[in-house]
């Protein structure tokens, strides 16, 4: 498989998971969040996750930022269209921004072999 | 397992970020060092891959779900620990400053989790099992689950320093889940990394002797 099309069928298959993902995802809180509800007495370790459970989420003194894109979502008015751009975006941006840091690493690294060679 | 702002007070949040970036650095140094040009797209399909995974939640029961973590599965594939810091810090940054997937402040703290422990974690427990079992298929699953599992007792004892979690019920509770996420994310490195074997058997590099796999680099 040449590189062209090992490229191509990498990012179909990184954004059928993504897409797939926006349908299917599970809803329930993740490891983290469902400790996090455990610890507060929201839940037990094996039940389920009542639908009104809620993080408490102490943030005196803590860092607060907004994302464009919480929740790999643009809103509820786009629905699961605003999902699906979020996860191409981000996986487009992910693969932009590695391919591109690790481009520029191996220029650098072929202008210094040559001025060594010199 | 993206630990949000809220999880950790800024000072320890700085800590970690400190920890993580000496191995960013040490990422860095990895990638100047043992990048070609022919393993760029891998690294950077990777990536993506990555990112897709870990935005798809799946459900283990009691209420809760969990994503791939990927740590295991760039390390193996590229034959560093390094790999997997470099792509999941550049996967975590995406996450959080775009999508509010991880924190900023303890940013740090999931690099050293996902990118760091898993990284370590499902490299050299590849290289013992292989060296033990010379089975790809175990050895990549035994990488993988660990690889799920460690960072989350990791994340548990970080819980505990930052007044969070109870260290206890947050082992029990994240060593638990973590379990039964790690057995999904252990088939699923082994497929990824017999369909990566099978496409590019000239990029993938072990630096391990694998006799099992042909055409892949020792």
């Amino acid at each position: 498989m040449d590189n062209k099309t090992f490229i191509i069928a990498g990012i179909v298959v990184a954004i059928l998971i993504g897409v797939v993902a926006v349908f299917m995802a599970s809803g329930d809180p993740d490891s983290l969040e469902s400790t996090a509800l455990m610890v507060q007495g929201q839940k037990t370790l094996t039940g389920g996750t009542p639908a009104d459970a809620e993080i408490h989420e102490d943030t005196v003194g803590k860092f607060s930022y907004e994302s464009p894109m919480p929740d790999y979502s643009l809103g509820e008015t786009l629905g699961p269209l605003g999902g699906i751009i979020a996860i191409v975006a981000g996986t487009l941006l992910a693969f932009g921004i590695v391919l591109g840091i690790s481009k520029m690493l191996v220029a650098k690294k072929k202008v210094k072999e040559a001025k060594a060679n010199q | 397992m993206h630990i949000p702002d809220a999880f950790i007070p800024i000072w320890q949040g700085v800590i970690y970020w400190i920890i993580a970036l000496i191995f960013v650095a040490l990422a860095l140094r990895w990638a100047r060092n043992e990048m070609s040009e022919e393993k760029i797209p891998l690294i950077a399909v990777l990536a993506a891959g990555i990112f897709a995974l870990q935005s798809f939640n799946l459900p283990v029961s009691m209420g809760t779900s969990g994503h791939l973590v990927g740590g295991a599965l760039a390390a193996i594939i590229l034959g560093s620990p390094f790999a997997a810091v470099f792509i999941l810090t550049l996967v975590l940054i995406v996450q959080g400053v775009l999508f509010g997937d991880g924190g900023i402040t303890t940013m740090g703290a999931n690099i050293i989790n996902m990118g760091v422990i898993g990284g370590f974690v499902g490299f050299y427990t590849f290289k013992g099992m292989m060296a033990a079992t010379k089975n790809i298929t175990i050895a990549g699953f035994a990488a993988a689950w660990l690889a799920c599992v460690v960072p989350a007792i990791a994340c548990a004892v970080e819980m505990y320093f930052a007044g969070t979690f109870p260290l206890s019920e947050g082992l029990v509770a994240m060593g638990l889940y973590h379990a039964l996420i790690g057995i999904i994310e252990g088939f699923v490195t082994v497929v990824a990394i017999r369909l990566i074997v099978a496409a590019r058997p000239d990029i993938v590099d072990f630096k391990i002797e694998v006799p099992a796999v042909k055409g892949v680099n020792a």
